[in-house]
């Protein structure tokens, strides 16, 4: 097959759009989560469903494009994906939002399945396709929350879905040329090799990982914007250590070559990571950088070893391809829906705790007491204002008194008051993180196992 | 040598989530929360008050405890529903607590600042029992303003507290 750069280039786009999805839209989930007046359970499903369908449809999917020709499937899949997109930018409700993103899902799992099947005939090889697709997706993944938080910033959150409808058709254009060939000789290159079973143990390994990844992800982003309020693109940069991190973690793989090695200390990397934010000592940005480095060095190192394991020795790769993208994505759905009730519980608890050590500091200072009643009435209406939500204490401050005694008195209560409600936020996620932290840690059962069953 | 490169990985891998985790814990990772709230129903002790607006304060502190004990509430929790009308509104919903309920415990809130105040010996007895005894019938509005500055007891002691009140100023610590 005649295999031109740009439908290399347009496999590799469709891939890495499609897997950047998760990530692009997690710095979003603040703001649809004010824009359309929901829950943080709720907005939650804005991710969960895209990456429970992706785990649901991405063995069919494989599947169907062996039988429909990849070509069709692929194209069809991308032009389903930007269809879905522009429904999701246009969504006014969480429902509707919830149900776009489950169509963007199936025509997602269909592009990317019939990708790796695409991709061997166009690069050359299984072994270079593999490594194609693969790095595809980690680019994906990598520019996904800077460009969510960029778009979400200076655009909206809509914006975000918008801006994958044209990459996606033009990612389709020259897969189209395969979908005609497939049409017109209605030869459909029929695998001949049966698909042989999954690599439970790797695939296993996989879900696990990926569900500590995906809440250290979410978590982090939700803490800093919606507990430490930084902007969507500030958020977008801090959390871009983390794929800046994967990147230089990647250059450590050809040096070993046991993929049980790099899956083993990729585990332990990601669990002391998570591990450090579950105990920061302090609000600081600065302070989530060292456990980002570990989280980002060590999924670059898990990931690529389990899927490499997942994939060695067994055929075809689309199948198998489609057997780690469905344990991948149930891992984030595993990890979302089994720590969203506790973090939800967690910053609940946290924001009554903050606002009662907030209240004790007003009410123990030394400042004058017509001045604490005038602050506390201000404090009141602006938890009013900001109800079940951590509160931004700043405006109630403002005006600040013209008596310079009286403005220190009002700034360095200020700065208590914040600092409480600082402890409380980043405390609200600790033991969120330290159950991703575990996750990690217990996935390095399926990792020891890999190699004595191979299943 | 591949051998010894993987454990060297893991090994450097174990290592450096040790040191992280270790640092974190020793900079106070895990006590980085929020201040827990006082039982309201254990005594707080007074500063020694430094004239009529610190003996006002701890006056309105004690009092604040005292009420939220009888309620079963924190300190904090009552002193931000009496900040305004709809905050009062909203924990009355919330705890179920009608304007009855509310004022015995302002009430008792304040007779037991009363008590803490001659404990610690910024009021006489002289002084203690009248204030005491006006207290304990105090329409709720008044008692609720009284909670919210403390000063109000003393300035206006002379409406509490009948000829009485007048030697307040005068015999207060």
């Amino acid at each position: 097959m005649n295999a031109p750069r740009p439908r290399v280039a347009a496999l590799a786009a469709a891939v890495g759009i499609v897997l950047a999805d998760s990530s692009i839209v997690v710095l979003a989930l603040p703001e649809i989560y004010r824009d359309l007046d929901t829950s943080v359970a709720g907005v939650t499903w804005v991710l969960v469903s895209f990456n429970l369908v992706m785990a649901l449809a991405a063995v069919p999917a494989a599947l169907l494009a062996r039988r429909l020709g990849p070509g069709r499937t692929a194209a069809i899949g991308l032009a389903i994906f930007a269809g879905a997109g522009v429904a999701c930018g246009v969504a006014d409700q969480l429902s509707t939002l919830i149900i776009a993103r489950c169509v963007q899902a199936l025509g997602g799992a269909a592009a990317v399945t019939a990708a790796l099947e695409l991709l061997p005939a166009a690069v050359g090889s299984e072994r270079r396709a593999a490594v194609v697709w693969a790095g595809a997706g980690a680019t994906g993944a990598a520019l996904g929350p800077a460009a969510g938080g960029l778009l979400t910033e200076l655009v909206s959150w809509q914006a975000v879905f918008f801006v994958q409808v044209p990459i996606a058709l033009a990612a389709a254009v020259p897969i189209l040329a395969v979908a005609r060939d497939e049409a017109s000789t209605q030869v459909i290159e029929a695998e001949t090799r049966r698909a042989g079973r999954p690599h439970l143990w790797a695939n296993l390994a996989l879900a696990m990982i990926s569900a500590s990844i995906a809440a250290a992800l979410f978590l982090l982003v939700l803490l800093l914007i919606e507990g430490w309020r930084l902007t969507p693109i500030g958020a977008a940069i801090v959390v871009t250590v983390m794929p800046v991190a994967a990147y230089f973690g990647s250059r450590l793989a050809p040096f070993v070559p046991s993929e049980r090695a790099r899956a083993a200390a990729g585990a332990i990397l990601v669990s002391g990571g998570l591990g450090g934010l579950a105990l920061l000592p302090h609000a600081s940005v600065w302070l989530t950088l060292p456990p980002q480095i570990l989280v980002g060095v060590g999924l670059s190192l898990v990931l690529s070893a389990l899927t490499e394991t997942a994939l060695s020795g067994r055929a075809p790769q689309a199948i198998h391809g489609g057997w780690t993208i469905s344990a991948r994505h149930a891992g984030v759905v595993l990890g979302l829906l089994a720590l969203t009730p506790v973090f939800t519980h967690d910053i609940e608890v946290q924001r009554r705790d903050a606002i009662n050590a907030g209240t004790a500091v007003l009410l123990d200072s030394p400042a004058n007491p017509l001045l604490k009643i005038e602050m506390a009435k201000r404090i009141s209406e602006r938890l009013d204002d900001e109800e079940g939500k951590v509160p931004t204490i700043g405006p109630a401050f403002e005006p600040l008194p013209d008596d310079p005694e009286e403005r220190t008195e009002v700034v360095g209560l200020r700065e208590e008051l914040q600092d409480q409600l600082d402890r409380g936020a980043t405390h609200a996620f600790s033991p969120s993180f330290g159950i991703a932290a575990l996750l990690g840690l217990l996935a390095l059962i399926p990792i020891a196992l890999a190699r004595r069953v191979d299943l | 040598m591949a051998s010894t490169r993987a454990k060297l990985l893991i090994g450097g891998a174990v290592l450096a989530s040790l040191v992280l985790v270790g640092a974190y814990l020793a900079a106070g990772g895990a006590s980085y929360e929020p201040l827990k709230s006082q039982d309201p129903c254990k005594p707080r002790p007074w500063r020694d008050p430094q004239g009529l607006q610190q003996l006002a304060e701890q006056f309105t502190l004690s009092a604040l405890d005292g009420a939220a004990c009888q309620l079963g509430v924190s300190r904090e929790t009552l002193a931000r529903a009496l900040a305004t009308d709809k905050a009062r509104e909203r924990f009355a919903k919330k705890y179920g607590i009608d304007d009855e309920k509310l004022a015995k415990a302002i009430r008792a809130g304040l007779v037991r600042a009363v008590d803490d105040a001659e404990e610690a010996g910024a009021l006489t007895p002289f002084i203690a029992v009248p204030l005491r005894g006006a207290l304990e019938n105090i329409p709720l509005d008044q008692a609720i303003e009284l909670v919210k500055d403390g000063r109000k007891i003393f300035e206006g002691a002379s409406g509490i507290l009948g000829p009485v009140g007048g030697f307040l100023e005068e015999l207060i610590p």
